[in-house]
C-alpha cells in the first residue's frame, strides 16, 4: 500500500519506490554481465590459455605472437589511420551539416539524416557500384582520380563511413540545437557579438558535447570495423577485427589466441579513447 | 539570391548523395548486363533476384534475419523497459560503473562479442540457432534501447503516472492508458534501433550463427563477387528497415 500512496512519494523519493525502481536495473545488467561479460572473458581465456592439448596453464604465447606480427602491426597502424581520417572528417562535416539545416523545413532535417537508418553494406554495395574501376563515376567522368575501392590506403572504406556516419553526428548536435540556443545566439548578436564571438561562446558550447559523444560512438565503431572493410577494403593491410577473422580461418591451434588479442587490443583502444573523451569533456566542463 | 543558391546547393546534395544512388542500385539490381562504358545498362532482367533467391537462399536468410530481429527487439524492449525507468527516475542508480557496463558493448569491436560467446554457445548447444543469434544481438542493442528510453522516462512521466494514481487506476490501466501511450514515441525509437542494429549486424552472426546465415552475411561476398546479386539482396535488404522505419516515424504522432 505504502508504494501507492502518492504524498508519500512525493515526498520521500527513497522509500520503497526507489528500492523497488533500482531493481528494475537488475534483468538489464544481469543480461550483460553474463553475455557481454562472458563474451570478454571468454576471448581474454582463449589469448590466454591455448585450445585444443597444451597444458591448460594460462602463457602469454598468443600477445607475444600478435605483437612480433608485422602483418598485425600493420592492421593496427590501418585501423588507427582509418579510425582518425573517418572520425574527424565526419564530425567536421556534421558541424557544417547541422548548422546549415538546422533553419531549414523539416523535409531538409529528414534528407539530412537521409543515411542514418542505411545498413553500411548496402552502402558499400553503392560505393562498389558507383567507384570501383569502371563504376559508374568513372563512366560518366572518363575517369577517376585515385581509386577508392580496395585503396591500401583505405579511402573507399573512409568514404563509406563519412556517408554513414556524418548524418548521424549531425543528428546529435540538432537535437542540442533547439530554440533556446537560437535565443541565446538572438540575444548575443543583439548585444554587439560579432559571428564568430556568437559561434565560440554560445553555439559552440551548446554543441561540444553531442560532439564529442558523435566523434567517440562513430570512432569506436570505426576501430571494431569488420564488414565494410572486408567489402570494399584492401586485402592487405587489414582492420584489426579483419585480422582476426583471418587468423580464426589459418591456423586452428594458434590463430584463435591470436585472434582473442586482436579483438582485445582494438576494444581496449575503443575504451581507452572513451576514458580520455570523458575526461576531456570534465575538464571542459571544469574549465 | 544566396537563399535561392543555398536552396539549390542543398537539393542537388540530396540527389547526388541520397535519390542517385538509391536509384542506381534498383537499376543494378535488374541490369543482367551493364559492361563499361555504358552509362544505363545494356539489358534487364531477373537473374540477380534469380541468383539471390535460388543458390544464395535469400528467403530463408531473410526469414531467419526477420525472426532474429523481431525477437531481439521484443527482448531488448522488455529488459530496457525497468533499467531506463531506474537510471531516469534515480540518480543513485546511474553510477559510472552502471554506465560503463551498459555503455561496453557500443564501445567494444561487435565481432569480440561474437568470437567471445561462440565456445559458449557451441558447449550450450546454441550456435546456429535462432536463440544463440538473439542473445548475441541482443547483448549489442539492449544499450542503443536502455539509453534512448532513458529519455522518455523524465518528469513528465513520472507527473502523468501521479495522476494515474491519484485517480485510483490499476497498475496494468496505469501501464496501458498512461505509461504506454505516453511513452511510445521513445518506444517506437528504442524498437526502429534495436531492429536495426540486429538487422545489420555482420560479425556477430558470422561468429555465432555457424552454419545459419543471415542475410549481411549472405550478401557480403557477392558485393565483391556479383554486384548485380549483391543489389538485388541489397534491395530485399532495405525494405523491412524501411517499413519499421516508416512504422516508428508514425508512432512518433499523438503522444499523450
Amino acid at each position: 500500500m505504502e508504494a501507492r500512496d502518492p504524498e508519500r512519494r512525493l515526498t520521500r523519493p527513497g522509500g520503497r519506490t526507489a528500492v523497488s525502481q533500482h531493481l528494475g536495473l537488475l534483468p538489464a545488467l544481469a543480461v550483460l554481465l553474463l553475455l557481454y561479460g562472458g563474451a570478454v572473458l571468454g576471448a581474454l581465456r582463449v589469448s590466454l590459455i591455448p585450445l585444443g592439448g597444451g597444458t591448460g596453464e594460462l602463457t602469454l604465447d598468443a600477445w607475444g605472437a600478435v605483437f612480433a606480427d608485422p602483418t598485425f602491426l600493420d592492421a593496427l597502424a590501418f585501423t588507427i589511420r582509418i579510425t582518425v581520417i573517418a572520425t574527424a572528417i565526419s564530425a567536421l562535416l556534421a558541424l557544417l551539416l547541422a548548422l546549415s539545416v538546422r533553419d531549414r523545413g523539416l523535409l531538409a532535417r529528414v534528407s539530412s539524416a537521409g543515411p542514418v537508418p542505411v545498413p553500411h553494406l548496402l552502402v558499400a554495395t553503392v560505393a562498389v557500384l558507383w567507384l570501383a574501376p569502371g563504376g559508374i563515376a568513372d563512366r560518366v567522368l572518363g575517369g577517376l582520380p585515385l581509386n577508392p575501392i580496395r585503396d591500401p590506403g583505405g579511402s573507399g572504406v573512409i568514404l563509406v563511413y563519412v556517408f554513414k556516419e556524418t548524418p548521424f553526428i549531425a543528428l546529435l548536435l540538432l537535437a542540442s540545437l533547439g530554440r533556446s540556443v537560437r535565443q541565446r545566439e538572438e540575444a548575443a548578436r543583439v548585444l554587439g557579438a560579432n559571428r564568430l564571438q556568437a559561434f565560440t561562446w554560445v553555439l559552440w558550447p551548446a554543441l561540444r558535447a553531442p560532439l564529442l559523444l558523435g566523434s567517440l560512438i562513430v570512432a569506436a565503431f570505426t576501430i571494431g570495423s569488420f564488414e565494410v572493410p572486408l567489402a570494399v577494403g584492401p586485402s592487405y593491410p587489414q582492420t584489426l577485427a579483419g585480422w582476426a577473422f583471418e587468423a580464426t580461418r589459418g591456423d586452428l591451434i594458434s590463430g584463435e589466441g591470436e585472434a582473442a588479442a586482436a579483438l582485445l587490443v582494438a576494444g581496449a583502444l575503443a575504451v581507452a579513447l572513451a576514458a580520455i573523451s570523458a575526461r576531456f569533456a570534465r575538464n571542459v566542463e571544469g574549465g | 539570391m544566396a537563399e535561392r543558391i543555398w536552396k539549390a546547393a542543398g537539393w542537388m546534395a540530396v540527389g547526388l548523395l541520397i535519390v542517385l544512388p538509391g536509384l542506381s542500385l534498383v537499376l543494378q539490381s535488374f541490369a543482367n548486363s551493364w559492361r563499361a562504358p555504358a552509362v544505363f545498362p545494356q539489358e534487364f532482367g531477373l537473374r540477380g533476384f534469380e541468383i539471390a533467391f535460388s543458390s544464395a537462399g535469400a528467403i530463408g536468410a531473410g526469414l531467419d534475419s526477420l525472426a532474429v530481429a523481431s525477437a531481439t527487439t521484443a527482448l531488448c524492449l522488455v529488459l530496457a523497459w525497468p533499467a531506463a525507468r531506474a537510471l531516469a527516475q534515480c540518480g543513485i542508480a546511474r553510477s559510472p560503473l552502471v554506465v560503463l557496463v551498459i555503455a561496453l558493448p557500443l564501445l567494444m569491436p561487435p565481432y569480440l562479442a561474437g568470437f567471445g560467446l561462440t565456445e559458449w554457445f557451441i558447449r550450450l548447444g546454441l550456435d546456429a540457432t535462432v536463440i544463440g543469434l538473439v542473445l548475441a544481438h541482443t547483448v549489442l542493442a539492449l544499450p542503443y534501447a536502455v539509453i534512448i528510453l532513458t529519455f522518455g522516462f523524465g518528469s513528465h512521466l513520472r507527473e502523468l503516472e501521479e495522476m494515474a494514481d491519484l485517480a485510483g487506476l490499476s497498475r496494468l490501466r496505469r501501464l496501458a492508458w498512461v505509461s504506454l501511450p505516453s511513452v511510445r514515441p521513445t518506444l517506437a525509437t528504442a524498437a526502429l534501433l534495436s531492429f536495426l542494429v540486429s538487422w545489420s549486424q555482420y560479425g556477430p552472426s558470422l561468429a555465432v550463427g555457424g552454419g545459419r546465415a543471415t542475410l549481411p552475411v549472405v550478401m557480403l561476398p557477392f558485393i565483391r563477387t556479383d554486384p548485380q546479386v549483391a543489389a538485388a539482396l541489397g534491395m530485399l535488404f532495405i525494405v523491412p528497415a524501411m517499413l519499421v522505419l516508416v512504422w516508428a516515424v508514425r508512432s512518433q504522432r499523438n503522444p499523450l
